[in-house]
């Protein structure tokens, strides 16, 4: 950090040694307004495709949309009939069990993975390409392909389960089936993520370290307890919040493998905002609900950087 | 150097290849096809074809299925004729079902007019008309441009959904409506006959005309060997995935115990309490958690556990599939079942099929006095979306979108659509109907593949449903019939897999509904039901 602000100070002072008095404040006004210049297109950017559809979603939350037409002002009716939504309710509960089986699942996996790999070994590279693979699949594609895998009628996973002496799992048909199955694909498209992040921490961390460890102890427990753990927690805070992050916003796969059923027992929220939105062009209610996902995704995001900086700064 | 030219190189080949496979693949039609296009197109009226038409160019948005598949199929085997016949052409926009709302409607509701013609479903109605959105095709019916199609020949409950009032609004293509299909083979097999009645303690119902019917069969059937293939069969085959399709299904089973005849002299007359479905069209109460429903319901669940449990995950083509396959003894859908079980590639049941008009029921639900009639009823269904072209008002050439639209409408291409399964075009007209009390002769249909007795069977029942039953099911043409049915599939599917019993599904959808109808306005869509199902307050 210390080195980088060196070199910007190094750059911009440079031309000012080159004048002086009322010179160098011309000089440094002049240079103010062309680094203004520069970051005008950003501003641009930022008020159009961020703010301005912000505003605009938020005063859409507070009106009564038909066929896509404001038609006029509904105060905070369309925020109070979330309360009163069993199906809202039941989106979220399952949003809520999506980002907390799946998050924990794919770090949980991403990091034994990623402890796995982290040593010379013959074909390492190859083993690596292929487990970041699904990582670079359309969530969309991996839904379509759980179809066909969870078929209940001699679907491959069954076929395998029914060699194995189990009997036949009703994967699509049944809710909590239904909502494994999500959470598989999604665990199985995202361990990658955290293992190619996590892999990129442990190889991050000195073997100095760990060599000096292993005088104190020869249990690799107490090694991965004391040594890597704590060393490695700021980029698994990381995959954590991203996950996170992400998790909530889930809406391809149940949409491609479930269509959110049985009944609505693996509707995301987003699929319901989607749903209330573009397809019932209700956008007050979708937009309030949007804003109430948002208002989630901070809150997770602001504890997040609190902690990081308590921890790090 | 080398391995990067190799990849290039081998790139080059595959994409070349795919190219060429694709293009064969549409072109795709057999010789038998050609030639009955051609007899087909010379037969058809084609107008006068305005001369100022050449070089102009159409959008027509349609349901994606490919250049084979049904709906859109038609559309691109049709391009080169409608070329040759006005020198115009036009482009076609596949959508994929489920956004089909979302993008046909972003387009009228922006004025944007990217589609100058919608293949639709029958369910858009009520917003094309609340909204001004659609031109009606009675403005070019009589124009001497236009070919000459037959409003007429369409049988009554289609034709309803073609009219707004006494007014033309779409143009003829697709016919739907939903029939029972079962094995012919099995049913009509002394053996299982004479089990079935050492079992039930009476005669097999072949074919089955009530729902209890169906019950008993397909309760008889599950869990045995009847296809002699080693392993239990199923009785019936259906489908419940949310999103699927599955609740069209339920819409035909229900209609029977919550539809009830009007007094006097027409049964069919659509009164306040009687010949309704949807709502009370005094009130725009929902009719949905009535007793009638219930018992339908009730029926449904019944009848589901007599099959696969795997089907509450399939969609349409895994239902049909089972049956086809020849692991189902029944199932009931629209027609694409009976066109589907002639090709070898899809069926095993070819010269097995056995088709009846959709069962009854042994009692049905008298909304008047609120008591159960211990009677048997029989009402027909248009369930489904009837795919047809209506013109966008935004269309730049309404009279070159209305003359393309008429022509597919012709007796002569409309009938080649239906007997050619592949369209997914169904029958629904006189000149599909087999001859005395139709134009059509079964050659026309084993002339593309049909075995004789599944296509005399398949059409027929058809017919007699829609021409012989007393009493029809309306449709829902309102505003926000789209977001109704969602609602209606995903609280089936919720009673269907036992996540909350059949009433409390039934309660949810009722509030819902309402909820909707608060949302678009109830006068407004208490006017617009009233005019879509013929009901005149007196």
């Amino acid at each position: 950090m210390s080195k980088a602000k060196e070199g910007e100070g190094t750059r911009a002072s440079l031309p000012l040694l080159l004048c002086s008095g009322k010179g160098e404040w011309k000089m440094r006004r002049r240079l103010r307004e062309k680094g203004n210049a520069f970051v005008i297109p950003a501003i641009f950017w930022v008020l159009t495709f961020t703010i301005f559809p912000l505003v605009y979603s938020f005063r859409v939350s507070l009106s009564k949309v038909l066929y896509g037409k404001l038609v006029g002002f509904a105060g905070a009716s369309n925020y109070l009939r979330m309360f009163g939504d069993y199906r809202f309710w039941g989106t979220l509960r399952f949003t809520l069990v999506l980002v907390l089986i799946s998050v924990c699942a794919t770090t949980a996996i991403g990091l034994g993975l990623a402890i796995v790999f982290n040593r010379k070994m013959k074909g390492l590279r190859a083993f690596r390409s292929i487990l970041t693979m699904p990582l670079f699949t359309a969530p969309v594609a991996l839904g379509y392909l759980g179809v066909m895998m969870f078929y209940e009628e001699n679907g491959p996973i069954n076929v395998l389960l029914k060699y194995l002496g189990m009997g036949k799992v009703p994967w699509l048909s049944h809710p909590l089936w239904a909502t494994l199955a999500i959470c598989l694909v999604d665990i199985w498209q995202w361990t990658p993520f955290a293992f190619i992040i996590l892999l990129a921490g442990l190889q991050s961390i000195s073997d100095e370290i760990y060599e000096a460890a292993v005088i104190d102890t020869s249990s690799g427990w107490a090694v991965f307890r004391y040594i890597t753990l704590p060393l490695l927690s700021p980029v698994l805070g990381t995959v954590i919040m991203l996950r996170m992050v992400d998790a909530f916003k889930a809406f391809d796969i149940p949409f491609s493998l479930t269509s959110g059923g049985p009944g609505t027992a693996t509707r995301t929220l987003t699929f319901y905002i989607y749903t209330q939105g573009l397809r019932n062009f209700d956008l007050g209610y979708a937009s309030a609900m949007a804003y109430f996902l948002l208002a989630i995704t901070m809150v997770i995001g602001l504890l997040f950087f609190r902690r990081y900086r308590e921890l790090y700064e | 150097m080398e391995w990067r030219r190799l990849s290039v190189v081998l790139l080059s080949v595959v994409f070349v290849l795919g190219f060429v496979f694709g293009a064969l693949a549409q072109e795709g039609a057999s010789e038998l096809e050609i030639q009955t296009a051609n007899a087909a197109f010379e037969a058809a009226d084609k107008g006068n074809p305005d001369p100022a038409w050449k070089g102009q160019k159409l959008t027509i948005a349609v349901y994606s299925a490919g250049p084979r598949g049904a709906i859109s199929g038609p559309l691109y085997f049709w391009r080169p004729y409608f070329e040759k016949l006005t020198g115009a052409t036009y482009d076609i926009v596949e959508i994929p079902f489920g956004e089909l709302r979302e993008k046909i409607f972003t387009d009228l509701m922006t004025g944007t007019g990217t589609y100058d013609i919608i293949v639709g479903p029958s369910w858009f109605y009520g917003d094309y008309i609340m909204n001004d959105w659609i031109v009606p095709a009675q403005e070019f019916f009589n124009d001497p441009r236009m070919p000459k199609w037959e409003p007429e020949s369409i049988a009554l409950p289609v034709r309803e959904l073609y009219m707004w009032g006494d007014k033309l609004v779409g143009f003829n293509n697709d016919h739907d409506g939903q029939v029972i299909y079962y094995r012919r083979d099995i049913l009509s097999d002394p053996k299982w006959q004479e089990e079935f009645k050492k079992e039930k303690g009476k005669d097999m119902p072949t074919p089955p005309w009530t729902w209890e019917e169906v019950y008993e069969i397909c309760d008889f059937f599950n869990g045995k060997d009847w296809n002699g293939d080693g392993e239990p069969d199923y009785g019936i085959s259906m489908h419940l995935k949310v999103g699927g399709q599955g609740f069209f299904h339920f819409m035909a089973l229900s209609a029977p115990y919550v539809v009830s005849p009007a007094p006097g002299d027409d049964p069919a007359k659509v009164t306040r309490y009687h010949n309704v479905y949807w709502f009370d069209p005094e009130t725009m109460e929902p009719l949905v958690n009535t007793p009638g429903f219930v018992e339908a319901l009730n029926m449904l669940i019944k009848l589901s556990k007599t099959g696969p449990s795997a089907m509450f995950g399939w969609s349409l083509g895994e239902a049909w599939d089972a049956f086809l396959r020849g692991k189902a003894v029944m199932c009931w859908s629209w027609g694409d079942v009976g066109s589907l079980a002639q090709l070898p590639d899809r069926s095993v049941i070819q010269g097995k099929l056995g088709v009846a008009p959709i069962p009854g029921s042994d009692k049905y639900y008298d909304l008047e006095t609120q008591q159960w009639v211990n009677k048997k009823n029989f009402v027909a269904n248009t369930v489904g979306a009837s795919w047809h072209g209506v013109i966008s008002k935004y269309c730049k050439n309404k009279e070159l979108a209305a003359y393309f639209l008429s022509w597919q409408a012709t007796p002569q291409i409309n009938h080649w659509n239906v007997v050619w399964g592949w369209t997914g075009v169904d029958p629904g007209t006189s000149y599909d109907f087999l001859q005395p009390s139709g134009k059509a002769t079964i050659e026309e249909y084993v002339a593309t593949g049909y075995d004789a007795e599944d296509a005399r069977q398949f059409v027929t029942a058809y017919e007699e449903m829609w021409t012989k039953y007393p009493l029809r099911q309306t449709y829902l043409r309102i505003p926000g019939t789209p977001e109704m049915w969602e609602v209606y599939d995903i609280h089936l599917s919720e009673a269907v897999t036992g996540q909350v019993s059949p009433e409390e599904a039934l309660n949810r959808i009722a509030e819902e509904w309402k909820a909707i109808v608060e949302r678009y306005g109830k006068d407004t869509l208490k006017k617009i039901y009233q005019e879509a199902i013929g009901y005149k307050p007196e």
